[in-house]
């Protein structure tokens, strides 16, 4: 419960800091993803079933936080695949950083390309080549160079708040 | 790899439910009542988030100075601190007063109604969508489709309305699009934003006159809604040769800086519509480069050749 409870906290305040601050900076071809870095992060602690519905919570608020305005259950989609994925890295207690930076770096490429094939199916006209080549590019650079103050700051507390495994 | 079966069938459930989620809300054409449900929901926290952002935001950006003082004593650091704290929030509290101060000054020249609001938010995590949350609602008299604006010019329309924020589709989205009109001619077009790529001018008169540095204005709609007449847009930097074409296209160079947008406008109610061509900026000297560099990547748009 308690771990739930983190996870709601964590997601929530990775989604505000996303809309209010990191897309309002002004960096050049696109921005990090921090919801996506903090999924992989509980997720690589909680394992898949946790990573798939943190996921796709997480994935559905982002859908419907103003001031969002693409289909609704693309994000709960593409994030719900993206932790479990995830999940499913977990089986030792501490990993290492370079490994969380690969899942990190697969996760936010596979987020940009999940993301823009489901936008192409349903004809959004914002799904172009260069635009998602563009977040691509983007997406994985910024996201490796977060992802190693993010991602031991999430899992280490994660794994604090409910030691010793419920899951 | 514990418990895998599980798992996946928890997986397999929660796409099933996206898909369902993605299938009704395209069905619905978008825009349906869990849009407005989020701004009521998440808008005031957004709000808070926003103004707990900006003087963080502004604590990291004076870093880089603070720290060339270490050597000073305690007290004349802190002084220090203190006063350019003071100075930052003068510097932030300067730029927002000439931002009301332009987008009054245009508004009172127009004799628009119009409700001033912040952005307070922008964009969505992995989405390509152009959009600014805004701190006004409908409390504030603000409806869908509405005109945004601000000292420089159109900014967008707004496109889902909550209690106390507003959803925000910008100019330079893929999906926005506006009647516009040339300045000083009857010459009429759709002015629509390229998301990455530069926006676009389409003349519906193949034979129309259309040359650099002209000004664009909005050509209004029924109603005034979405749009107003006469809010600035951009200046045409680029000319489609015809081609054949039965449209003739332009690439446009906006005026308003999407990137760095604060202080902006709702019009709620529209008067008599301003003298024509009254709202635009002083027109750019031909030989005096564009006030801002265009991206002018100028984008193998190439005008659509059908004979």
């Amino acid at each position: 419960m308690r771990r739930q409870l983190y996870a709601a906290a964590v997601i929530l305040t990775a989604l505000l800091l996303q809309v209010t601050v990191v897309n309002r900076l002004h960096l050049p071809g696109g921005h990090p993803d921090l919801v996506l870095i903090a999924l992989i992060s509980l997720a690589l602690v909680g394992g898949p079933a946790y990573g798939a519905v943190a996921g796709f919570a997480a994935g559905f608020v982002a859908d419907v936080l103003p001031p969002a305005d693409h289909t609704i259950g693309r994000l709960a989609f593409v994030y719900a695949i993206v932790g479990y994925a995830a999940g499913l890295l977990e089986d030792t207690e501490e990993r290492s950083v370079v490994g969380a930076v690969l899942a990190v770096a697969t996760g936010s490429a596979a987020a940009v390309v999940l993301f823009a094939g489901v936008g192409a199916l349903l004809g959004d006209p914002r799904v172009t080549t260069g635009n998602v080549g563009h977040a691509l590019l983007a997406a994985v650079i910024y996201d490796v160079v977060l992802a190693p103050f993010i991602v031991p700051l999430v899992s280490g507390a994660a794994r604090r708040v409910e030691p010793a495994g419920v899951y | 790899m514990r418990d895998n079966r599980r798992a996946r069938v928890i997986l397999a459930m929660l796409l099933l439910t996206a898909f369902t989620l993605i299938t009704l809300d395209y069905r619905s054409g978008g825009g349906g009542p869990l849009r407005r449900i989020g701004n009521a929901i998440f808008g005031p926290i957004e709000t808070a988030a926003a103004d707990v952002a900006r003087p963080i935001g502004g604590f990291f950006g004076s870093l880089g100075h603070l720290s060339s003082y270490k050597h000073d004593n305690d007290k004349l650091r802190r002084e220090l601190a203190a006063a350019q704290e003071q100075n930052r929030l003068h510097a932030a509290q300067d730029a927002e007063l000439s931002d009301m101060q332009k987008l009054l000054h245009l508004d009172q020249r127009a004799h628009y109604r119009m409700v001033a609001a912040h952005v307070i938010a922008v964009g969505s995590s992995l989405g390509f969508e152009s959009t600014a949350t805004i701190d006004a609602g409908s409390r504030d008299g603000l409806r869908k489709d509405q005109t945004v604006f601000n000292g420089d010019g159109l900014v967008g329309r707004t496109l889902s309305v909550g209690p106390s924020t507003s959803t925000v589709l910008l100019a330079n989205d893929p999906n926005f699009a506006a009647g516009a009109r040339l300045e000083r001619s009857q010459e009429i077009g759709i002015f629509s934003g390229g998301g990455r790529r530069p926006m676009m001018f389409t003349l519906l008169d193949s034979q129309g006159a259309i040359s650099r540095g002209a000004g664009l204005v909005t050509f209004g709609d029924i109603g005034d809604r979405p749009f107003v007449p006469e809010i600035p847009i951009g200046h045409i930097t680029d000319v489609q040769p015809p081609n054949g074409a039965l449209t003739r296209t332009a690439t446009v160079v906006p005026y308003v800086h999407f990137t760095s947008l604060d202080v902006v406008g709702v019009v709620v109610a529209a008067g008599a519509p301003p003298p024509r061509d009254s709202l635009l900026p002083p027109r750019p000297t031909p030989n005096s480069s564009s006030p801002r560099p265009s991206s002018s990547a100028s984008a193998g748009a190439s005008p659509t050749t059908t004979p």
